[in-house]
């Protein structure tokens, strides 16, 4: 499903190209968001559809590839070293909202968190990560 | 607005991720676009953000952008053409452009070669005809040779005798030769010097023998220095000469027109 996802993304991309406008942020946002969008309205459409349940085996065996790649992933030194700084409940906001593509509310609802604590959170670890990784202020 | 509160409650990094709704969006721009602090916090916010997720980079397989280029054939031609309808139409003239000057070009150079060879083509017509002359002259002069070849081995050979035929008082500037060779009875004229003829004319040659004038054959003035072949005449020959008479000849001589004689030597 995540190669297909790909596909959607590098199609959509192709369409919308003529709407970035590199004056509201950069490209990588620009793409990020489209991705990010992408994708998780492929896994809601999905849940919706019921669509699992009736998945063939294929589709199941690369889901859980997928998933299992993505915690690895995560716990591989790169990203690991990145966020074994962070407190733990910040750790847990950045790996969900980034790495296993959940949304602000969804994680809110999900896990029981008001949806401006999930803010905040993320507010302080993306300060934190400024400087684990060397983003410098001007 | 308060700046401090307003980065604080994490609406730029909700931004960032593509969370916001569309009001909400044009409410971020909005404030970007009057405060550059802000500007500044969110291109530190995506800074961070695609360092972290450039990190989690996974290479899809091969086969993806296989996949991915099948679906992009497959689509309906309307959905590509969107992003870049100038360029394709600049792309149409271009080659509309090009396709006319090819053309124009090739058309010309059509035009240039034919010329070429038309030229080439009379050239060598003129050079077929020009090549032709010179064999023929060629032949002619290979003829004209192997004539005075002939000639020198009559002169040459002893067995042919030199009669010298001299001017009688009715021109006495002509002279001719005859040789004669008794025993193959060939007889060849060579002309020096004779009067011009008019058409209804022409000179005949007589061998006096046994008294009596034998017919050796008629000739026009001829050119000077060639032999002439005559008739053949029997043996005993004692003079040659030549009379002037009408075309064709005749059976016995006009004396008085009497061009050249000359007495063969005994020997």
């Amino acid at each position: 499903m995540a190669e297909e996802v790909l596909q959607d993304v590098f199609l959509k991309i192709w369409d919308k190209f003529d709407h970035y406008d590199a004056s509201k942020g950069k490209l990588f946002t620009w793409l990020l968001n489209v991705a990010r969008n992408q994708a998780i309205d492929k896994t809601r459409s999905r849940e919706i559809s019921k669509d699992r349940k009736t998945d063939d085996i294929q589709n199941v065996v690369s889901k859980i590839d997928n998933e299992e790649y993505i915690e690895q992933r995560v716990d591989s030194i790169g990203v690991k070293d990145i966020l074994k700084d962070l407190p733990r409940e910040q750790h847990f906001i950045v790996e969900h909202l980034y790495l296993k593509g959940y949304t602000q509310s969804e994680l809110a609802d999900e896990f029981d968190i008001p949806l401006g604590t999930v803010k905040t959170r993320l507010r302080l670890a993306m300060q934190q990560l400024r400087i684990t990784l060397g983003v410098t202020t001007t | 607005m308060n700046k401090h509160e307003y980065i604080s409650s994490g609406i730029l990094e909700a931004y960032a991720l593509g969370e916001l709704s569309e009001p909400e969006r044009r409410e971020v721009e909005h404030h970007l676009a009057g405060h550059p602090e802000l500007r500044t916090e969110l291109d530190q916010i995506e800074a961070v953000q695609e360092k972290l997720l450039q990190r989690t980079a996974i290479t899809p397989r091969n086969a993806v952008k296989a996949a991915l280029f099948a679906r992009i054939d497959g689509q309906p031609p309307a959905a590509k053409g969107v992003s870049m309808p100038s360029s394709e139409a600049r792309m149409w003239k271009f080659a509309a452009a090009a396709s006319v000057t090819v053309a124009l070009v090739s058309s010309y150079l059509a035009y240039n070669y034919y010329d070429k060879w038309k030229r080439t083509q009379g050239e060598l017509t003129e050079r077929i005809a020009q090549s032709q002359r010179v064999a023929s002259d060629y032949n002619q002069v290979n003829q004209r040779l192997d004539k005075i070849e002939r000639d020198i081995h009559i002169i040459q050979n002893p067995a042919f005798k030199r009669v010298a035929l001299k001017g009688t008082s009715h021109a006495p500037a002509s002279l001719a030769y005859v040789y004669w060779n008794e025993d193959t009875r060939e007889v060849y004229l060579s002309v020096h010097e004779l009067q011009h003829l008019t058409r209804e004319n022409q000179y005949q040659l007589w061998a006096i023998i046994d008294g009596k004038p034998v017919d050796a054959g008629v000739f026009d003035g001829g050119d000077a220095g060639e032999l002439l072949k005559m008739k053949e005449i029997g043996r005993g020959a004692t003079l040659f000469a030549v009379t002037v008479e009408p075309r064709g000849g005749k059976p016995a001589p006009t004396l008085e027109t009497m061009q050249v004689a000359g007495p063969v030597e005994k020997g």
